[in-house]
C-alpha cells in the first residue's frame, strides 16, 4: 500500500498544481490594490467622481479574483501538514512562525479592511475610506512578505540549526530568518512582479475599450496610471530579479548550473546560452547559441571567478554525501538513547552534511554498504530538471523585457496624450494581459523545480519530506483538486469576461443609480 | 516552574483562545451558511442575511487560517501528524471551505435562480460540514487517535478514515453544529427584521436547547471513556521529544484533572449557565446579549475539552507511549518566546480594528438595503 | 485631546524612525521597497490627475 516513490511524485504535483494555481491571483491581487489606493488618493485630493468610479469598477473585477485567491490560499496553509508532514515537523519550529505573522500580521488586515474598502462606501468619510484601501494594500503585500520569508528559508536556511535531542531544525536567530538576504530580494522582486500584472491586466483592458470608444474617460485615466505605475514597476523587477539570480548563484550552485545549462566547467569568463537544447539523460546541450564571455560578469560581477558546472556541483555533493554517513548514523543512535554522548560527538563533527547523507539514503536505504553506483545516481539527482529551469528562466526574462518595452512606449504615448491615435498600442494591450500570469509561473518553476530534490536545500531532501499516505488517498485528494479547482476557474473566468465586456456602467444586477 | 514550561502552557491557553475564535466568528458564518435557505424563504431575504456577514466573513475566517498558522508555529508536531493522519478528512473540511468565498462573492452576481440556488446549496454544505468535522476532529483527540512515529519521527497513522466518523465523535461534530446555529441565529436576530429575526430566534433556542443535550451526553459519555495518564518520563521543561515517555490508557482518566482541582468543575458549568441564559435572552429578543453568552458558551465547551484533557493533545490509542503532549509537541523556547512576543503586539490592534469594523457595518440588513447597493453580495 | 492626539503622532513618527532605521540597516531592500512603493503609487496618481490639467488646458485653449 505505502509505495514512497508513487506517493511522493504525486504529492509534488498536487502541490505543484496547487500552488501554481493559486500564484494566478496573488499577483493581481499585491498590485490592484495599490493601484486601487493610487486611484482613489487621486478622487480624495482632486475631488472628481471618475476616479471613485474607476475605483469601484477595479474594485469589482480585483473582488472577482480575489475570493478565489482566498479560497485557494486557504487549501495552500494546510498542505504542508496534510502531505508534506515531515517536513512539517522538520521546520515548523522555524518556517511555522512566518506563516503564523502572516496570518496575525498582515491577512487579518487585508481580510477585515477588504470588506470595508467594498462595502463601507457611504459609511464614512472620504478620508478614511482612502486609508483602508492602503491597509488592504499593505495587508495583502505584507501577506507576500511573510510567505516569502517562510520560502526563502527552504532556499536559503538562515537562522536555524539541527538539534538531535528533538531531532528538527530549531530557530537560532529570529533576524537572521527575516533578514536573509534571499527572502528580501525574493519578497521586492514577487511583490513589484504583482504591480506589474496589475498595471498590464488595467492596461489591457482600458486598451480594449479605447479600441471601441467605450467609457473613454475612465479608460484613458486608467490606462495612463497603470502604465505608469507598470513602467516603473517592471525596471524593479528586472533589477531584483537580477539580484536574486546573483545571491541565488551563490547559495544554489545546482540551481544557477540548471538555469543556464552549464554541464562542465569552464575557466571564466563562460559565455551565455542565449539558446540551448539541454539532454539531462547525456548531460550536455544538443544544441546552443552563445553569447561569449557574457554569463561570468552577469552572475559573479567579475570576469575571473569560476561557475561551477553541473560536473562540479555533482563532485562536490559526492564529497559531502560520503562525509556525512557518519552524521545519519550517530542520529539513529541518539534517537533511542539521547544520552549516548560518543554518538552526539560523531554527530557533531559531520552535522554541516548530514543532508546531503540523507539524500544518498534514497538509493543506499543501508547508509554502511553504499556502492560507487549508489554514490553516481545519488549525484546525478543532486541536479534538477535542466530543460525546464532552463527555459522557465528564459521565458519569464523575455515576457520581463517585453513588458518593459510596451509599457515604455505606453507611457510616452499616453504621457503625450497620443496615444488614442496609436491604435496598434491599444490592439495588442489586451494580448499582453497572460505575459505576467506567464512570466509569474515560470518564475515559480524557476524558484522551485530549481529547488530540487531539496525541500530545504542541502538540509532536507524532498523524498523524506513527505506525509507517509497512501496511493488511494493521494489519487484521490489529486482527483479532487484537478476537478474542484477546474470548476472554479470556468466560473471565475465567465465572470470575469462577462464583466468586463459589460464595462463600468451596469451593476451585477440592474442596480439603481448610486 | 521553568520558562519553557511557562511558555508550553501559556501557547496551549492561546491555542485555546485560537479555537474559541475560530469556533466563535467561524462558527456564526458557518451556522448562518448551513441555515441560510431557512433564514430566507426569497432571494431578497437571503441576500439580505448574506449582507449582514458579507463585510466580515473574510475577517472572521483568518482566525481558521491563523488556527493553522499558530499550530504550524507552536506545535509543528501536532501539525504534522494531526493534518496528515486526518488525511481525507482534512480535504473533505478544506474543499468544504474553499465553496464559501466564492459563494459569498459569485452568488448574486447573476441574476438567474437556479445559479443562486445551487450557491445556497454550497453555502449550505460549506456551513454544515465543516462545524460537524471540527466537532468531529475534536471527539476524536478525546478518544484518541491510532498512530505512531519511526525513529526519525515521521509519522503513521494505521486506522482508516471511516473510523474517525465513530458515534462518540459524529455527537462532538452535532453538539459544534448546534452551537454554530445558535451564533449564527443570534447575528441574524440582531441584524435582520421580520420574518428572518423570528426565523432566527426559533433556530436559536433550538441550538442552544440540542447543544447543552449533545454537552451533557457527551460529558457522561467521557467518564466512561478511556483516557490517557502519563506514567513516567516527559519532563515539562525538557526538549520537545515523544518517544521516551511512558503512558497508559486507563478508563475514566479524563476526569482525574477535575478530581484533583474541583475549582475546574466552574468550566462545564459556564457552558450550562451561559447558553441557558443566552436561549433565555433569545426568547426575550436581547440578541446581543445572546451572541456573547453564545461565545461563553464556546469558552466553557473548549475550556471543559482542555481541562479534561490536559497536558495530552493528541493521544495515539494504538501506542499511547507516543502520545503528544503540552511538554512535547511544542515548538523551541526561542520559537515560542518570539511568537508569544508578536501575540501580545498583534493580537489587541486586530481585536481593536475588528471591533471598529463591526461597529462601522452596524445595523439592520433587509432586503430593500441590499437591492440599493450594487457592491452588495 | 489635541495634546492627545500630537502624542499619539509624536509616538507613531517615534515608531516609524525606528523602524526606518532598523530596515535602513538590516534590510537596505526592504527599505526599497518601501519607499520604491510610495514613488510608484505617488507617479501613478500625480500622472492621473496631470490627464485632467493636460484636457482642461485643451478645453481653455479651444
Amino acid at each position: 500500500m505505502h509505495d514512497l516513490q508513487t506517493v511522493l511524485v504525486l504529492s509534488r504535483w498536487q502541490f505543484a498544481a496547487t500552488a501554481l494555481y493559486h500564484f494566478l491571483f496573488v499577483p493581481l491581487t499585491l498590485g490592484m490594490t495599490f493601484l486601487l489606493a493610487a486611484m482613489e488618493t487621486v478622487y480624495v485630493t482632486t475631488g472628481r467622481q471618475i476616479y471613485k468610479d474607476m475605483a469601484r469598477f477595479w474594485g469589482k473585477l480585483f473582488a472577482i479574483n480575489f475570493a478565489l485567491g482566498v479560497a485557494t490560499g486557504l487549501t495552500m496553509e494546510f498542505q504542508f501538514g496534510t502531505n508534506w508532514s515531515q517536513y512539517s515537523r522538520f521546520v515548523g519550529d522555524v518556517f511555522g512562525a512566518p506563516l503564523a505573522i502572516e496570518g496575525l500580521m498582515a491577512f487579518f488586515l487585508e481580510s477585515t479592511f477588504v470588506g470595508l474598502m467594498f462595502f463601507g462606501w457611504d459609511r464614512m468619510s472620504r478620508g478614511k475610506h482612502l486609508l483602508i484601501t492602503y491597509m488592504v494594500a499593505l495587508g495583502s503585500n505584507l501577506s507576500a512578505l511573510w510567505i516569502l520569508i517562510a520560502n526563502s528559508f527552504m532556499q536559503s536556511p538562515h537562522g536555524a540549526t539541527f538539534d538531535p535531542a528533538t531531532m528538527r531544525l530549531e530557530l537560532t536567530s529570529f533576524t537572521d530568518l527575516i533578514f536573509s538576504h534571499d527572502a528580501q530580494a525574493k519578497f521586492v522582486h514577487t511583490s513589484i512582479a504583482g504591480y506589474v500584472t496589475a498595471a498590464m491586466f488595467v492596461a489591457g483592458i482600458s486598451g480594449w475599450y479605447m479600441l471601441r470608444n467605450r467609457h473613454m474617460e475612465l479608460a484613458k485615466r486608467s490606462f495612463r496610471m497603470a502604465v505608469l505605475f507598470g513602467v516603473f514597476a517592471s525596471i524593479g523587477v528586472i533589477s531584483l530579479g537580477d539580484a536574486l539570480g546573483f545571491i541565488d548563484g551563490n547559495a544554489q550552485p545546482a540551481k544557477l548550473a540548471a538555469m543556464e545549462a552549464m554541464w562542465k566547467t569552464r575557466p571564466p569568463p563562460v559565455g551565455f546560452n542565449v539558446i540551448a537544447f539541454p539532454s539531462q539523460k547525456q548531460q550536455r546541450n544538443l544544441f546552443d547559441i552563445q553569447i561569449p564571455r557574457l554569463l561570468t560578469p552577469l552572475v559573479t560581477r567579475t570576469m575571473d571567478t569560476v561557475i561551477p558546472g553541473v560536473d562540479e556541483v555533482e563532485k562536490q555533493a559526492m564529497v559531502r554525501m560520503k562525509d556525512g554517513i557518519p552524521a545519519v548514523l550517530a542520529l539513529k543512535t541518539l534517537s533511542a538513547d539521547p544520552t549516548n554522548l560518543a554518538a552526539l560527538a560523531q554527530f557533531r563533527a559531520h552535522q554541516q552534511d548530514m543532508g546531503y547523507a540523507l539524500l544518498l539514503e534514497r538509493y543506499a536505504p543501508d547508509l554502511t554498504a553504499v556502492t560507487p553506483a549508489d554514490y553516481q545516481r545519488a549525484a546525478r539527482a543532486v541536479i534538477p530538471n535542466v530543460p525546464v529551469i532552463f527555459w522557465s528562466f528564459r521565458v519569464m526574462v523575455l515576457a520581463g523585457f517585453v513588458m518593459l518595452f510596451y509599457l515604455g512606449i505606453a507611457t510616452f504615448c499616453s504621457m503625450n496624450n497620443k496615444v488614442q491615435e496609436r491604435r496598434w498600442l491599444l490592439k495588442i494591450a489586451p494580448w499582453l494581459i497572460p505575459l505576467p500570469y506567464i512570466a509569474c509561473e515560470a518564475g515559480w518553476l524557476v524558484a522551485e523545480m530549481g529547488r530540487q530534490p531539496w525541500t530545504v536545500y542541502g538540509v532536507l531532501p524532498t523524498w523524506m519530506s513527505v506525509s507517509t499516505q497512501s496511493v488511494g488517498y493521494m489519487v484521490f485528494s489529486l482527483a479532487g483538486f484537478v476537478l474542484i479547482y477546474s470548476a472554479f476557474i470556468a466560473v471565475e473566468a465567465y465572470l470575469m469576461f462577462k464583466f468586463v465586456r459589460q464595462g463600468p456602467d451596469e451593476g451585477a444586477t440592474a442596480a439603481p443609480a448610486h | 516552574m521553568e520558562l519553557y514550561a511557562i511558555l508550553k502552557v501559556t501557547w496551549w491557553l492561546l491555542l485555546g483562545v485560537l479555537l474559541i475564535g475560530l469556533a466563535v466568528m467561524v462558527g456564526m458564518d458557518m451556522g448562518i451558511g448551513a441555515a441560510l435557505r431557512y433564514f430566507g424563504r426569497t432571494d431578497g431575504e437571503r441576500r439580505a442575511v448574506l449582507n449582514m456577514i458579507g463585510p466580515h466573513w473574510d475577517g472572521n475566517q483568518v482566525w481558521f487560517i491563523l488556527g493553522g498558522g499558530a499550530v504550524f508555529a507552536a506545535w509543528p508536531t501536532i501539525y504534522a501528524t494531526a493534518f496528515s493522519g486526518l488525511y481525507v478528512v482534512m480535504l473533505l473540511l478544506l474543499w468544504s471551505m474553499i465553496i464559501r468565498p466564492l459563494g459569498f462573492e459569485y452568488r448574486s452576481k447573476l441574476p438567474s435562480p437556479s445559479w443562486r440556488n445551487l450557491w445556497d446549496w454550497g453555502l449550505f454544505v460549506s456551513g454544515l460540514l465543516p462545524m460537524v468535522i471540527f466537532g468531529a476532529a475534536m471527539g476524536n483527540m478525546l478518544l484518541g487517535v491510532p498512530f505512531h512515529f519511526d525513529w526519525k519521527l515521521d509519522s503513521w497513522y494505521t486506522g482508516s478514515f471511516i473510523s474517525l466518523f465513530n458515534p462518540f465523535a459524529i455527537l462532538c461534530g452535532l453538539m459544534s453544529l448546534s452551537l454554530a446555529l445558535y451564533q449564527g441565529s443570534a447575528m441574524v436576530m440582531g441584524r435582520g427584521e421580520g420574518a428572518v429575526r423570528e426565523r432566527a430566534r426559533g433556530l436559536g433556542v433550538w441550538g442552544g436547547l440540542g447543544a447543552l443535550v449533545l454537552f451533557t451526553v457527551g460529558g457522561f459519555w467521557v467518564a466512561r471513556l478511556s483516557g490517557y495518564v502519563v506514567t513516567a518520563g516527559d519532563d515539562p521543561a525538557g526538549p520537545a521529544m515523544p518517544l521516551h515517555k511512558t503512558v497508559e490508557a486507563v478508563q475514566g482518566a479524563w476526569l482525574h484533572n477535575f478530581g484533583a482541582h474541583p475549582v475546574l468543575w466552574l468550566v462545564p458549568a459556564l457552558t450550562y449557565v451561559s447558553i441557558l441564559l443566552g436561549v433565555w435572552a433569545l426568547r426575550r429578543g436581547w440578541s446581543h446579549f445572546a451572541w456573547w453568552l453564545g461565545a461563553l458558551g464556546w469558552v466553557g465547551t473548549i475550556g471543559t475539552v482542555g481541562a479534561a484533557m490536559f497536558p495530552f493533545m493528541m493521544p495515539s490509542s494504538s501506542d499511547p507511549s507516543q502520545s503528544l503532549t503540552v511538554w512535547d509537541a511544542s515548538s523551541s523556547q526561542m520559537t515560542l518566546l518570539w511568537m508569544l512576543g508578536w501575540t501580545i503586539v498583534f493580537v489587541p490592534i486586530v481585536l481593536v480594528y475588528t471591533s471598529w469594523a463591526f461597529w462601522v457595518m452596524r445595523g439592520k440588513v433587509t432586503a430593500a438595503h441590499v437591492e440599493a447597493d450594487d457592491h452588495a453580495y | 485631546m489635541i495634546v492627545l492626539r500630537m502624542l499619539l503622532y509624536l509616538v507613531i513618527s517615534l515608531v516609524t524612525l525606528f523602524l526606518v532605521i532598523l530596515l535602513g540597516q538590516r534590510g537596505a531592500w526592504y527599505f526599497a521597497w518601501v519607499l520604491g512603493t510610495v514613488m510608484i503609487v505617488l507617479i501613478a496618481a500625480a500622472g492621473g490627475a496631470l490627464l485632467d490639467a493636460q484636457e482642461e488646458a485643451k478645453q481653455s485653449g479651444r
